[in-house]
């Protein structure tokens, strides 16, 4: 349980203040409610490019990251197809110093073009890192490209190419910068050793004279149903045969996603796990399989990958993916296996909570969903989910109309 | 208001440590216990000296650990799999250098039913010969795939390099090593390393007496002794001749670069003070290589150095990927920045900032009892107590730029170190 409260400023800022004073420490999380499904379609990264842009001097502030760390802090970013989270973790006694950074570089950035030509260059190093120096790096490009053909999802949040980022202007950061970083479209949780009344003080102090934005229309091209099954195939410089699925499935305040969430469990989370078991252990068909999900506000993608054994036919890995998704479908999981499943997510979500800036980002990840509150109602929508439910959400996710194949063949070996 | 102005801050010149709590069980393993938290849950760390430090063949040390989850006298592996889920326990087993062991993370609820299955593991395991040929023959394709990583790459030669094929802190994993593991090895391995001689064990989070007296029961019981491992143990170490390694890949977009050389670890007095000095010159986001090689040219997504200090040994590396085309340049601004280290003093502002930084991560490594019990871990390697924090805290206060420069001087030498690029 995570205890909070809250308040609007008259800007539209959302104030969230999650006290603990077990922790000398704070964290203050800025969440806009911005990622790459905000970008066009001819300069996409844009979004993340932007989040290294913000950490290169604002308006009254040459430097974000020295005065933060002189105040014994540390700090990060991480953009999504959805969203961009700003958080700083430093002791709780110095709690102002992020509040004078955070705001002033919502209230307007220092727009620096030199800055912003090296934050060019850094992201395109992370692009090759990341995606083109590594064996399968290119796998996600390939695949949100075959899953969407309409929805900005389709391509990944560091981009489409390097020449997306290379053109990125000064002009574009500005427009970005004044429609999605106002503040009604963000979300400020503090939390720690800190008292609400003071956090609201000073969030009136430093946030309250930003003016707010126009309120954000979004006009997302949506996706069409998808009717019948994709498949690509590719060949690289790789050592090992890959398969991908990528079934269509629902938004993330879907009322099935939590089962969908156990259905993944039970598939591939921990030792005891379907898929480990059956395809790895039993019938030595792959190397490695998991799934995972993209957790998006749009409707996501439910995964699937493995890296299969040498003897092993594409069609053959295939094959044993389905016969394992389809049992699913048709064969209702008994009480024990749902049970694990539900005691899994208790303690991983209990886990979740031992560090304060999960606490804080969590806090802001509902918030932006819907409702702060809703961190707290995890484990009982988990726990009210039912066999025959599950069994429901399977038939529908685990269609072959709506599943996007990527074969991933190693290239011959001269 | 003005904007311009930085609020006050005030500095950190103190920290306060969660209590650690020691007890003995009847057979002599310690136990530390970091009773605190708000959340009803629990790790428990059974460390044993089952390191690489301690095998005679390779892979041993790592195959005889991952072989724990495979099945025991009583239960097959899927039983034990089924039961560890079944009551939302995480069990994290591993290797290292040093030592080698299972972590559990449970709800504290949950533990009396967990520690007897755990306990199970490390005295009944099975080792069946089927379940080994799957996982080594899985392990081969992940070294296929790593083997593509130029990163992986360069950090083979360099381990390399600096301490020999044979010693462990340099023996790389071959495929012919695969080849060589035999069943006796790991059962040998087992009843040589893993066994209450060997063990320590530490707790942290919420937990009762309860735990602690199932622990005794259990993990103190005397048939749990056998034979100690040889502390004394020591391995040659043989370094390359050649400073210069490098591996050409011609698809490559990036090189993969890492430097360094032999240095001392955290046994010697001079290793808080030089943590400073990394710190300043490659250890945070601010750091000189970062700001010049990052933030200044962007030749790189991120560019480090560090210590690094194992029991045994020390050494110093500089690490990162950068574009092919500037492999040249960014060397130049390494030395570079190596030399402005060894000739000029750190300005006291751009000194203040790293201490505080440092001081603040103090505070963030011992926030909570799961936090703490992971830099806990660290002093008991190297059988030092919490005292070392506050020495540490009070070594970055007090640290003057005249000392660094002498550091540098000593410590940090660009023409004495190997240079690995892969790419």
């Amino acid at each position: 349980m995570i205890k909070f409260e809250e308040k609007t400023l008259a800007n539209g800022l959302k104030v969230i203040v999650h006290e603990d004073h077990a922790t000398s420490m704070a964290v203050v999380n800025v969440l806009y409610k911005v990622g790459s499904r905000d970008e066009e379609e001819t300069q996409t990264g844009f979004a993340h490019l932007f989040e290294h842009f913000m950490f290169e001097g604002s308006v009254h502030v040459p430097e974000f990251d020295t005065p933060l760390q002189n105040a014994g802090g540390e700090n990060n970013a991480f953009t999504s197809t959805d969203i961009t989270n700003y958080y700083d973790i430093l002791p709780a006694n110095n709690l102002e110093t992020a509040f004078w950074l955070e705001s002033d570089r919502m209230l307007s950035l220092a727009f620096d073009e030199e800055s912003l030509n090296t934050q060019k260059n850094v992201v395109m190093e992370e692009f090759k890192e990341h995606y083109i120096n590594q064996p399968y790096g290119d796998v996600w490009h390939k695949l949100t490209a075959l899953a969407y053909t309409t929805h900005p999802y389709r391509w990944p949040v560091i981009g489409l190419t390097l020449d997306h980022i290379e053109q990125v202007q000064m002009e574009s950061a500005k427009q970005f910068f004044y429609k999605y970083y106002r503040p009604n479209n963000a979300v400020l949780v503090v939390a720690g050793h800190v008292k609400a009344g003071e956090v609201f003080a000073l969030a009136e102090k430093w946030f309250g004279e930003i003016p707010s934005g126009e309120p954000i229309v979004r006009n997302i091209p949506q996706e069409a149903p998808q009717t019948v099954p994709r498949l690509l195939e590719v060949t690289a410089d790789v050592p090992v045969n890959a398969i991908y699925k990528a079934y269509k499935m629902c938004a993330r305040n879907h009322a099935d996603y939590h089962a969908a969430d156990l259905l993944r469990d039970i598939l591939s989370t921990g030792d005891s796990s379907r898929l480990y078991n059956e395809l790895v252990k039993e019938q030595k068909l792959f190397s490695s399989v998991s799934a995972y999900m993209t957790e998006s506000i749009d409707e996501g993608l439910f995964m699937i990958e493995g890296k299969l054994q040498e003897q092993v036919s594409m069609q053959q890995a295939s094959d044993a993916i389905e016969a394992v998704l389809q049992n699913m479908v048709q064969v209702a999981i008994d009480e024990t296996e749902l049970t694990k499943v539900k005691n899994k997510i208790e303690s991983y979500l209990l886990f979740g909570e031992v560090n304060i800036l999960n606490r804080a980002m969590n806090l802001a990840f509902f918030e932006m969903l819907g409702h702060a509150g809703w961190a707290n109602e995890e484990l009982d929508k988990y726990r009210a989910v039912t066999a025959p439910q599950m069994q429901r959400v399977a038939s529908e996710i685990f269609r072959p109309e709506v599943c996007n194949t990527l074969h991933y063949f190693a290239a011959a070996k001269n | 208001m003005n904007r311009t102005i930085a609020p006050d801050i005030q500095a950190i010149d103190h920290v306060s440590l969660p209590k650690v709590e020691s007890i003995t069980l009847d057979n002599g393993v310690p136990v530390y216990g970091i009773n605190a938290g708000e959340q009803d849950v629990v790790k428990v760390e059974l460390i044993f000296k089952a390191g690489k430090w301690y095998e005679e063949k390779n892979l041993v040390a790592d195959y005889t650990n991952r072989m724990l989850r495979e099945g025991t006298t009583r239960h097959t592996a899927r039983q034990l799999a089924d039961t560890f889920d079944y009551y939302g326990a995480n069990i994290h087993y591993g290797a290292g250098f040093e030592t080698g062991g299972a972590t559990l993370y449970s709800l504290t609820k949950q533990t009396e039913h967990l520690l007897p299955l755990l306990f199970e593991v490390f005295t009944e395991s099975t080792f069946p010969e089927n379940e080994l040929a799957t996982i080594l023959s899985n392990r081969k394709q992940r070294l296929l795939v790593d083997l593509k990583k130029n990163e992986f790459v360069a950090n083979r030669q360099f381990v390399q390099a600096l301490f020999g094929p044979v010693h462990p802190y340099g023996r790389v994993t071959e495929f012919a090593d695969f080849d060589q593991l035999t069943l006796p090895d790991l059962k040998a391995f087992y009843e040589h390393q893993y066994n209450a001689s060997n063990l320590t064990i530490l707790v942290s989070g919420k937990f009762d007496d309860a735990l602690l007296k199932q622990l005794n029961l259990l993990f103190g019981s005397a048939a749990f002794k056998g034979p100690a491992a040889d502390v004394t143990l020591s391995h040659a170490v043989s370094p390359a001749a050649e400073l210069v390694h490098h591996i050409e890949k011609a698809d490559s977009v990036q090189t993969a670069i890492i430097l360094g050389n032999h240095a001392i670890n955290k046994h010697h007095p001079d290793f808080l003070k030089l943590s400073v000095l990394n710190t300043v010159f490659g250890g945070y986001f601010g750091s000189r290589l970062m700001s010049n090689i990052r933030e200044e040219k962007g030749y790189t997504y991120g560019i480090h150095s560090s210590f690094v200090s194992y029991p045994h040994a020390g050494f110093m590396e500089i690490s990162s990927e950068v574009g092919k085309d500037v492999k040249e340049a960014t060397l130049t601004e390494i030395e570079k920045e190596i030399q402005l280290l060894r000739t000029e003093l750190i300005e006291e502002e751009e000194l203040q900032v790293v201490k505080n930084y440092m001081s603040g991560r103090i505070l963030r490594s011992v926030d909570g009892p799961i936090k703490y019990s992971e830099t806990f871990k660290g002093l008991l390697l190297y059988n030092q107590t919490p005292d070392y924090i506050h020495q540490l805290l009070r070594t970055i206060r007090e640290v003057t730029a005249e000392e660094l420069l002498q550091l540098a001087q000593q410590y940090l030498d660009y023409d004495k170190m190997y240079k690995v690029t892969v790419g």
